[in-house]
């Protein structure tokens, strides 16, 4: 259920187009009688009084092929039949297999709505890459639920250890994942804190040091503690409540980050207690950390610092991941955090997104397989990122064993992310999302994006709530390691 | 310390007609407003229709990246975009489209590829595509530096080594140590088929040299103009022809022969009479047929230095059964390594393998997959510009002037290409903790396998696969 504090606005695009699915063409044919912009209800057509022609088709406003069977469809309805529909080659130039040109458009359609696309021409629950999560189906059982929707509950509780630090607790099993001041605009991490404090949740820092302007949310901020240790101070490890250690992530296992030196503008620099206009490397590995007991040591300082905090850790997918996951519950960490190759909002080389590490898939489920074959499950918070697209792949990232999930292209896909992936080049993201450029991280503000992405967790939470009430489960903990619910599609029938 | 190895990249433009991936449209509704101008950060539009300022100029679709700005922010919704019909058509199946716009970028940068977002393709795929390399989360201190690159060794060793030392009573040394040749990156030349032009002839080999690294080049088109480099060329001959060539066999380091069923059972010979003439190593270069893995494990018996099995160039094995029924590059080396494994003679020899590597990642993946090396010819042509159609039959187009380019420039193209490479087999080596890309060699414990984890993961859940995923 979602807390109070989230109110559901309308919040529409900051273009003036969208990037249309169908191609409405008007042919000579047509007398400009002005049929269509009378009987379109969504303003595909429009016909100016006193303009002598009707103006050109606006195409993203159409609802495709499944309109033919309304009274109203402009093509059936053109007295000259001048009108004819047909998909947009320009669908074809946005998206990819992961995120489909579907997947991405429902997500605008969320972030604008607060709730799933009623059309029923997106397919926005599974992608296109043709394995993991794609293929993957939760098999609902048959016959009408019977939970009431506002008794289901989506929260999960943080700290298992019963070890007498905070009891955090969050309102929806989804945060933020961490993007550092310098990846993304300032707008954009602040937007992600409000965010998160409206929906009880989380957003992580990432590894860049810690804005003054996140203050406010201090008790919604995840702090990271990265190789770099850019901008980690002990008092920036005291005014949170989690505290996370990235060993590696997803998207570049192994291979550290790295800042180009065009987008360490002034601010980053001075976050970072860098020099302006150097490229940052933030090493692999940690030169502090070269054992499990290595670790330990590290997680302690942590919690000596803060001895409310409780500690994540982030690691990507090798082959034993398993191993470090118990690693770090007897190293004491609270929250184990595993990273698939498949996010990932930053620039990193393309052959290491594409095949260093094990997708996030199979991970999950050896993680949380061992932890439970160790008897530490119980004690430990799995979350799961890198590759979380829809609120389809969060159900079935629990169902597989996950607690939770973190996700990060998904918010920067509510804040109009194409997915173009030049966020790495020049100026950086031309879409103001990720660029500390003056001119460009101007381009939206704080009230637009923090309403888009509370929209955006409102949809995945609604569509969370029915699955739930599918399964008759009143809450999402009761979903966690049911991999009876789900189906492949390349298997024949379970066990 | 030795001297580390370093390629030395240039920026190097070739202004060929590449292709593009996307198109972009201004529509007869433009109302030349320019708003495009000015929310396009990459220049892709401008004011100057023939010459005229009024109007706006035909958008140049070389710079977008696909932002959608334009297309979002016009007013008149006039701009429309589409995939390139040129770009789609380009490479087929194997050779897709999108690796060409890299390969280009590389051989013009030097640079590692890197994007932001995330990774966009397809879960997994045919060959190659169906297996992911190992990282280690945790590491010793054997790494340092910012990439802990420093201390990591590419180079590979070729040739014939000893399964074990002998000694006498005496402690003496019995074992006659066999003469082996370290190249300091896991890739040769192959020679290409097509007509090449001088320049790039020439270029190839010169970048060979500069590399430190060989070409196999057909003997008879050794000429007088790249005999300067005679010692990173690797003449391939027939083996009935090393008497015709013994003044060639005399002054290269290594010498290739065709495989044909004679050289099986003459091989001990073979290699003593090229010895004799000069003290060589014979690379036995052998089609990956169906049965190669058997051919390969007789002819290390015998007594072979160095095999290099070549499969077609999408990396299939070379026979005429359909598609399906060939084996593609991972499982043909998998199958050759595990043969020599199993009759305990894999370190013996050394394998190079070819056909279908088109990528860096293909390099540490054959490797593993049990290659000691690889050799690469379609991705040289392709740095210089070259496209390659696969249907209806394979075809390589050459840009158009090619010929008349500066050998320099064509020689710094494959240079840095091949530095791209290099960084990302590092890359990949770091992430694994592993320094000497000698040990990359069969080390599929480093590997994850599609087919294995998804039956450890999936099979476990529910039952037998019903259909092939790939």
């Amino acid at each position: 259920m979602k807390p109070s504090t989230v109110k559901i606005k309308k919040m529409p695009s900051r273009f003036k187009h969208q990037v249309p699915k169908y191609k409405i063409t008007r042919s000579d044919a047509c007398i400009n009688c002005g049929t269509c912009a009378k009987s379109c209800p969504y303003g595909v057509h429009e016909r100016v009084e006193g303009h002598n022609r009707t103006k050109a088709p606006i195409n993203y406003k159409c609802i495709g092929f499944e309109c033919k069977n309304n009274d109203f469809y402009c093509i059936a309805k053109c007295p000259r039949k001048a009108l004819s529909i047909s998909l947009n080659p320009m669908y074809e130039t946005l998206g990819d297999y992961r995120w489909t040109a579907d997947i991405i458009t429902a997500t605008w359609i969320m972030a604008e709505t607060g709730y799933p696309p009623e059309r029923k021409d997106l397919e926005y629950n599974t992608g296109n890459s043709g394995g993991g999560f794609d293929k993957l189906r939760l098999k609902f059982p048959a016959g009408q639920p019977k939970i009431n929707k506002l008794e289901i509950s989506t929260e999960i509780p943080l700290n298992r250890r019963n070890d007498g630090r905070a009891n955090v607790i969050i309102s929806t099993p989804v945060y933020g994942g961490g993007m550092s001041f310098g990846s993304v605009s300032l707008p954009t991490m602040i937007s992600k804190a409000r965010n998160a404090s409206l929906w009880n949740t989380f957003t992580c820092t990432g590894e860049g040091g810690y804005p003054e302007l996140l203050q406010p949310y201090n008790d919604h901020v995840i702090t990271q503690v990265a190789t770099g240790l850019f901008g980690v101070r002990e008092e920036t490890i005291q005014r949170v409540k989690i505290v996370e250690f990235k060993y590696a992530q997803g998207a570049k296992p192994g291979l550290g980050g790295h800042l180009l030196g065009e987008k360490n503008t002034e601010s980053v620099a001075r976050m970072r207690e860098a020099v302006q206009g150097t490229s940052l490397f933030s090493p692999f590995p940690f030169h502090s950390v070269y054992s499990i007991e290595d670790h330990k040591k590290h997680i302690d300082w942590i919690k000596e610092i803060n001895p409310n905090a409780l500690v994540s850790v982030k690691v990507s997918t090798p082959n034993d991941v398993d191993m470090v996951a118990v690693g770090s519950y007897y190293a004491g960490a609270h929250i184990i955090h595993i990273d698939g190759g498949y996010g990932g909002t930053g620039a990193a080389p393309d052959i290491a997104k594409k095949n260093i590490a094990m997708p996030i898939e199979y991970a999950i489920m050896k993680v949380h397989n061992f932890l439970k074959e160790e008897g530490a499950r119980d004690a430990i918070t799995l979350i799961a990122s890198g590759g979380i697209r829809t609120a389809h792949d969060l159900a079935k990232a629990i169902c597989l064993g996950a607690d939770g999930a973190v996700i990060g292209t998904a918010e920067l896909v509510s804040l109009e992310c194409v997915r173009c992936g030049n966020c790495e080049s020049g100026r950086g993201c031309a879409r103001g999302i990720a660029s500390t450029d003056s001119e460009l991280s101007d381009l939206f503000n704080e009230e637009w994006a923090t309403q888009r992405l509370v929209n955006m967790y409102h949809a995945w939470n609604v569509q969370l709530i029915e699955i739930l009430q599918k399964f008759g489960m009143k809450s999402v903990r009761e979903l966690v390691g049911r991999t009876d619910l789900l189906e492949h599609i390349d298997y024949s029938k379970p066990h | 310390m030795p001297k580390k190895y370093h390629i030395h990249s240039k920026v190097t433009p070739l202004n060929l007609d590449y292709v593009f991936k996307f198109k972009i449209e201004r529509g007869e509704n433009c109302i030349n407003c320019g708003k495009c101008t000015k929310v396009c950060i990459y220049e892709a539009h401008k004011r100057g229709k023939d010459g005229d300022t009024r109007k706006m100029a035909d958008p140049n679709t070389v710079v977008c990246k696909n932002c959608f700005r334009c297309i979002q922010e016009c007013p008149r919704g006039a701009l429309e975009k589409s995939l390139d019909k040129d770009f789609l058509n380009i490479g087929g199946g194997y050779w897709k489209p999108d690796m060409f716009i890299t390969l280009w970028k590389q051989a013009e940068d030097g640079k590692v590829p890197v994007t932001g977002a995330g990774y966009r393709g397809p879960f997994t795929g045919p060959g190659f595509d169906s297996m992911w390399t190992d990282m280690s989360e945790i590491v010793r201190p054997t790494r340092d530096g910012i990439h802990g690159r420093e201390y990591i060794s590419t180079s590979v060793e070729l040739g014939r080594k000893l399964n074990h030392l002998t000694f006498d009573e005496k402690g003496k040394l019995l074992s006659k140590i066999h003469d082996t040749i370290d190249i300091p990156i896991p890739i040769i030349f192959d020679f290409p088929k097509e007509n090449l032009s001088p320049n790039v002839k020439v270029a190839l080999v010169r970048a060979a040299a500069e590399l430190n690294t060989c070409i196999v080049l057909s003997a008879d088109d050794i000429k007088a103009d790249i005999k300067k480099y005679i010692k990173n060329i690797i003449p391939l001959i027939s083996h009935k022809e090393i008497d015709k060539h013994q003044g060639l066999i005399k002054s290269v380091r290594f010498v290739a022969l065709d495989y044909d069923e004679e050289i099986l059972s003459t091989l001990p010979a073979l290699q003593d009479k090229i010895k004799k003439i000069n003290n060589v190593l014979t690379i036995i270069r052998i089609p990956a047929t169906k049965s190669v893995e058997a051919i390969v494990s007789k002819l290390a018996q015998s007594g072979a230095e160095i095999i290099h099995v070549v499969a077609d160039y999408r990396g299939q094995e070379n026979n005429d059964s359909a598609d399906q029924n060939r084996r593609l590059a991972k499982d043909i080396i998998r199958a050759v390594h595990l043969k020599l494994v199993e009759d305990r003679i894999r370190d013996e020899v050394t394998i190079i393998f070819s056909g279908g590597i088109a990528m860096a990642e293909h390099v540490p993946k054959a490797m593993l997959c049990g290659a000691d090396l690889i050799a690469i010819d379609l991705p040289l042509l392709i740095a210089l510009g070259a496209r390659l159609y696969e249907e209806p039959e394979k075809i390589i187009v050459f840009p158009e002037g090619l010929e008349k380019i500066a050998v320099r420039t064509v020689m710094q193209r494959i240079i840095n290409l091949m530095g791209a490479w290099h960084s990302q087999l590092l890359e990949v080596m770091g992430a694994m903790g592993i320094r000497e890309a000698r040990r990359l060699r069969g080390e599929t414990g480093r590997a994850i396998f599609f087919e294995e984890i998804d039956n450890d993961t999936f099979g476990k859940l529910f039952k037998k696969r019903e259909t092939a995923n790939i």
